[in-house]
């Protein structure tokens, strides 16, 4: 998630109420769109995202990190399995500072093995394709069926 | 003096349409479909020496803040406008206003062309947006409308203001880089699902053979049709904010790829992605290069990832209030799911 939930709840509001209000007709309908801005806004300091997701994606990228730094130490590429150690190594505690950090030193990952023959970097590479196919199955299971469809149409 | 959009736009509309005795502005209604721009579709109400008359129009305006920001609707006007009178089904784009004093930001007037947009997402029982005839009918007319589109003399048409890109891979290098900068000015953590097939794109730029104008969004969602079963026919072409200079291909590979086809196999659910290149090999004389196509295939959900990193940001940033920006983080993950299939990383892995 690339917006944070107070943002989220913060723009819910903004559109009910700029939006969606002026168009709203019956005295009923626009008490209880009040009363779901009025549960919004008392919401949104109570919330935040599940730690336990943020752990998943963590232990998924520190592994294939680990795998990578391995198979490019054994490959003879020292220099790139040193950058990808350090990065990994940087990554703060708390959860989910700890997952985009973790995120980050693998894409700096796919960037090292640019300058890796490839026979050398085959390993690493598959270590970290793996982690990408676990994320992104991972996340599409978090969501629900779109409503893109309705939200097109009106 | 009233200062309704409708009033503002009647304003606007009296100076340059002549000479009519009253000019009225009526039914005007925001459009749900164009997630970038801001819509509206209108009436226009003329009375000449006691005859009335009404046409329809479209006004498309800058957004405060959106998907493809920063914002320049002059080069897609001039694009339409040069296009008025070109058998492709373009619609007529007349007037372009930048002084905000009108609407507050700049925006362009075009003539509404007849037919529905179907949109590329299935119904609710699981259908397609076209039915298997209006698809027989659609899929050749929308592949010489493509092959039409790249055959304009863009140099002829004065649209060199685009900006041609040098033979070789420079058509290729532009776009990915182009789409790079849009991921990097979002500002935001890029999923190295997209870092990976960034690096990708710009280790495997293809040549292009020729420059064409690409409409940089030639895909269902984006045209007008009218529905008549086997007389289905295409009667207009939308959207035309990504126009540029390139390699034809690309608008083929954005037309096929794996964004438009609604959860189906059909290329903008219409018919096989081989079959749609095949109907435009045949349509233009081009030959198909499906190493090209493949490249522009992940330079579209690339693209595409790109603009919904913007929209987040925008919406993030509280710069817009249309929750629709803020869907986009829902849909980011499908997204790095389909990159993932297109860059062959779940065969790589085992997976499915």
């Amino acid at each position: 998630m690339l917006i944070p939930p107070e943002a989220l709840i913060d723009g819910c509001m903004r559109t009910l109420l700029e939006s969606v209000l002026p168009d709203v007709g019956s005295r009923f309908a626009r008490g209880q769109l009040y009363a779901v801005a009025d549960v919004l806004r008392n919401l949104r300091d109570r919330v935040e995202p599940k730690a336990s997701l943020a752990e998943a994606e963590s232990k998924s990228a520190a592994d294939a990190l680990a795998a990578a730094i391995a198979a490019l130490s054994e490959a003879g590429a020292g220099e790139a399995a040193a950058r990808l150690r350090s990065a990994a190594a940087a990554a703060p505690a708390s959860a989910v500072a700890r997952a985009a950090a973790l995120e980050s030193a693998v894409t700096l990952a796919f960037e090292a093995l640019e300058a890796v023959p490839p026979a050398a970097g085959e390993a690493a590479r598959r270590a970290l394709v793996a982690h990408l196919v676990q994320q992104t199955l991972r996340d599409v299971a978090q969501l629900k069926p779109s409503l893109l469809n309705e939200i097109s149409k009106g | 003096m009233s200062d309704t959009l409708e009033d503002r736009l009647a304003r606007f509309l009296s100076a340059r349409l002549g000479d009519a005795d009253t000019l009225r502005v009526v039914r005007l209604e925001r459009s749900t479909e164009g997630f970038s721009q801001e819509t509206f579709r209108f009436d226009v109400e003329l009375v000449r020496g006691g005859a009335r008359e009404v046409r329809s129009y479209v006004a498309k305006r800058e957004p405060p803040a959106g998907l493809l920001e920063p914002y320049d609707l002059e080069p897609e006007f001039r694009v339409l406008h040069a296009l008025s009178d070109d058998p492709l089904p373009s619609p007529p784009t007349p007037f372009f206003e930048r002084d905000p004093a009108v609407l507050e930001r700049p925006f362009y007037v075009m003539e509404c062309l007849p037919g529905e947009v179907p949109v590329p997402a299935p119904s609710a029982d699981g259908s397609g947006p076209l039915s298997d005839a209006e698809r027989r009918a659609l899929a050749p007319e929308i592949a010489r409308a493509l092959a039409r589109l790249h055959a304009i003399d863009w140099k002829a048409a004065g649209l060199g203001f685009l900006g041609a890109p040098a033979p070789g891979t420079d058509a290729a290098r532009r776009e990915v880089e182009r789409w790079a900068e849009r991921v990097r000015r979002a500002d935001l953590p890029a999923p190295p699902v997209l870092a990976e097939a960034l690096l990708w794109l710009r280790s495997h730029l293809p040549s292009a053979d020729e420059v064409t104008l690409v409409h940089g969004d030639f895909r269902i969602g984006n045209w007008l049709i009218e529905r008549a079963g086997e007389g289905t026919r295409l009667t207009g072409l939308l959207d035309w904010e990504m126009v540029h200079l390139g390699d034809p291909l690309e608008d083929l590979a954005w037309c096929s790829c794996l964004l438009w086809r609604a959860g189906g196999p059909n290329a903008s659910c219409l018919v096989p992605p081989e079959e749609l290149a095949t109907l435009y090999a045949e349509a233009s004389g081009r030959k198909v290069d499906p190493a090209r196509v493949h490249f522009y295939e992940v330079l579209a959900l690339v693209k595409m990832s790109a603009i919904m990193l913007t929209g987040i940001r925008a919406f993030r940033d509280g710069r817009t209030s249309d929750l629709r920006m803020a869907i986009f983080d829902h849909q980011l993950p499908f997204l790095m799911a389909g990159l993932a299939m297109l860059r062959g990383h779940f065969a790589a892995a085992g997976g499915s």
